[in-house]
């Protein structure tokens, strides 16, 4: 390219390439690169206090700052040698992580939290055995490191121990009754282990202590449905709502709302008082849903026949899927009316 | 198992021209995968590699004879295990497929742990439910060891319904037509980008402008497709 320079700003460069195009350059000038290095550490630290695992992006941003932009950092460094450490590890970047690891232990050489993601590194390499051994000389340094447990959890997992992972998740939230992350996680191991029963437990505490998050609400309301019944399902339909109240844009709420009232409108059970409230319900859950997808401008066409179709019960997945709630039990061994 | 040497002699037997090898109605218990449908499983896998997955293997051509998985819907990547998403879904894409002359003929799902490739309980269940819409239907579990760039082997381990159980299926029998061409495909959809223009239904209830049907995403694989042979 011939850079001839027509006009030349904070931003940019307008230069001729060899077609005699006019093209622009982004061209570098020092007040950028800082604007351009405060947004990225901006970014970081979003994605670190909101907890998100989009482990690629962060790679990519911050293998930048490291690389490009170490010294302008100050003392964030050290916090972003860590976040990036981790999201290495989970891109399989094992040069990354190593290097980043490297620089803090020099800078931090007894440290435990530095000790625990060398064992971070260790279990991405399936060395669970030594990753282990790295976790439990932490615990007799420092018995009520809660790291270094959840970790030690997280490799049962990783092995597919479920139930030795359960039972340790339990013992620790004996101690740490406070713990949201930990409830969370076993009301996962519960989850996949079929016991509804416990699962919903575990939300429940999670419920109490954060009463305004809807997503809580509607995985309660999704473990009470698959428990199915009809006490159960009256208590998703209930949870569903709530959900909603809290946020009235949640469609997995919707859509479970719907499903709940259809099921107990649908049981021979109820009374006809009980039956027309939840075809109520139902009717009203049918409209939100296709106002949703209207206001979307997006064909509620599918979306709306299922429905019909599935208050009628004439597609086999309903019939099959209400006896699916059944059958979902019956993994369980237990039948509940 | 059986990869490397055994594996590649069996893939040489499954790059044969479709024309050479007629699929007629009295070789039953051949199922055939195109590679849209191969190609979106991946994808999904690979979009979520920390959680498990699962989807519905769809077939538009007519029952009886061999089984031809022409594209598959991916579901679910949480709680694959609970009932009303689930049941919602299979609701939706059985009402879907009936608009567009498909029929459900499987169930895929990769599981979180790479090193597991067993089918999980609700697996079994949710095949078991297909099973009595479609008697040759397919459950297919995806193998995340094998999912590595470079690997010549599928990463996809079969199961066929065979005296009320859910048994592995012979390896002769599954027919993956143009095998490098597929691979190659994926390929290209990853370095293009593409990949993350993959839906699931879990993706559609998060943001319902989102299509779980997949239609840009399955035109361009089309695309990708048509130029390597006539017809596929």
């Amino acid at each position: 390219m011939r850079k001839i320079n027509i006009e030349s700003t904070l931003y940019s460069q307008l230069i001729i390439d060899d077609e005699n195009k006019l093209v622009i350059k982004f061209q570098p000038k020092t007040n950028v690169f800082l604007y351009c290095i405060s947004e990225m550490r901006d970014k970081l630290r979003k994605w670190r206090e909101e907890n998100y695992r989009n482990s690629e992006q962060i790679v990519d941003v911050g293998e930048e700052l490291i690389n490009e932009h170490a010294s302008k950092l100050g003392d964030d460094i050290w916090i972003i040698y860590e976040q990036v450490m981790i999201a290495a590890l989970d891109c399989s970047r094992d040069d990354l992580a190593w290097s980043c690891l490297q620089e803090l232990k020099r800078q931090f050489p007894d440290s435990h939290r530095v000790k625990r993601l060398a064992g971070m590194r260790l279990e991405a390499l399936e060395r669970y055995e030594d990753a282990n051994k790295l976790y439990d000389s932490i615990l007799q340094d420092d018995p009520t490191n809660t790291a270094a447990r959840k970790r030690k959890i997280s490799i049962l997992r990783a092995q597919g121990k479920s139930s030795e992972a359960i039972r340790e998740l339990n013992e620790y939230l004996e101690q740490f009754v406070g713990d949201q992350e930990a409830w969370h996680e076993l009301s996962e191991l519960y989850i996949n282990e079929h016991d509804y029963a416990k699962a919903a437990f575990c939300l429940e505490e999670l419920m109490m202590t954060n009463p305004h998050n809807h997503l809580y609400c509607e995985q309660y309301a999704e473990v009470k449905y698959t428990q199915g019944g009809l006490e159960n399902l009256e208590l998703a339909r209930k949870y569903f709502a709530q959900a909603l109240k809290l946020n009235n844009r949640n469609m997995r709420a919707l859509f479970g709302l719907y499903m709940s009232a259809s099921h107990i409108a649908a049981s021979p059970k109820v009374s006809a008082k009980v039956k027309k409230d939840n075809v109520k319900y139902a009717a009203w859950a049918t409209s939100q849903i296709s106002r949703a997808y209207q206001l979307q401008h997006l064909p509620a066409g599918v979306m709306l026949t299922s429905l019909a179709l599935s208050i009628s019960s004439k597609t086999p997945y309903t019939t099959a899927a209400s006896a699916g709630v059944a059958v979902v039990i019956e993994i369980h061994g237990r039948r509940q009316t | 198992m059986h990869e490397d040497d055994s594996g590649v002699t069996k893939k040489r037997t499954l790059q044969l021209p479709s024309m050479s090898v007629p699929l007629s109605s009295h070789e039953m218990g051949e199922v055939e995968l195109s590679c849209l449908a191969y190609a979106k499983m991946y994808l999904h896998a690979s979009q979520f590699p920390r959680c498990s997955v699962n989807g519905l293997l769809l077939s538009s051509s007519a029952a009886g004879g061999a089984v031809c998985i022409t594209d598959c819907v991916p579901l679910l990547h949480t709680h694959l295990s609970l009932a009303p998403i689930t049941q919602l879904a299979l609701t939706q894409v059985d009402v879907w497929c009936s608009q567009t002359q498909q029929r459900i003929v499987g169930y895929y799902q990769a599981n979180a742990c790479a090193s597991d490739s067993s089918p999980t309980p609700c697996a079994l269940k949710i095949a078991e439910k297909i099973f009595e819409q479609c008697n040759n239907a397919v459950l297919l579990m995806i193998d995340g060891e094998k999912m590595f760039p470079g690997c010549r082997v599928p990463p996809i381990v079969m199961y066929e319904r065979k005296d009320a159980r859910w048994a592995l299926k012979d390896k002769h029998t599954i027919m993956l037509r143009q095998w490098e061409e597929t691979c190659s495909i994926v390929n290209q959809l990853f370095s293009s980008g593409d990949q993350a223009l993959l839906v699931d239904f879990d993706s559609h209830l998060d943001d319902i402008t989102k299509d779980w049907t997949n239609q840009k995403l399955n035109a361009k694989i089309m695309e990708l497709v048509s130029p390597a042979n006539g017809n596929v």
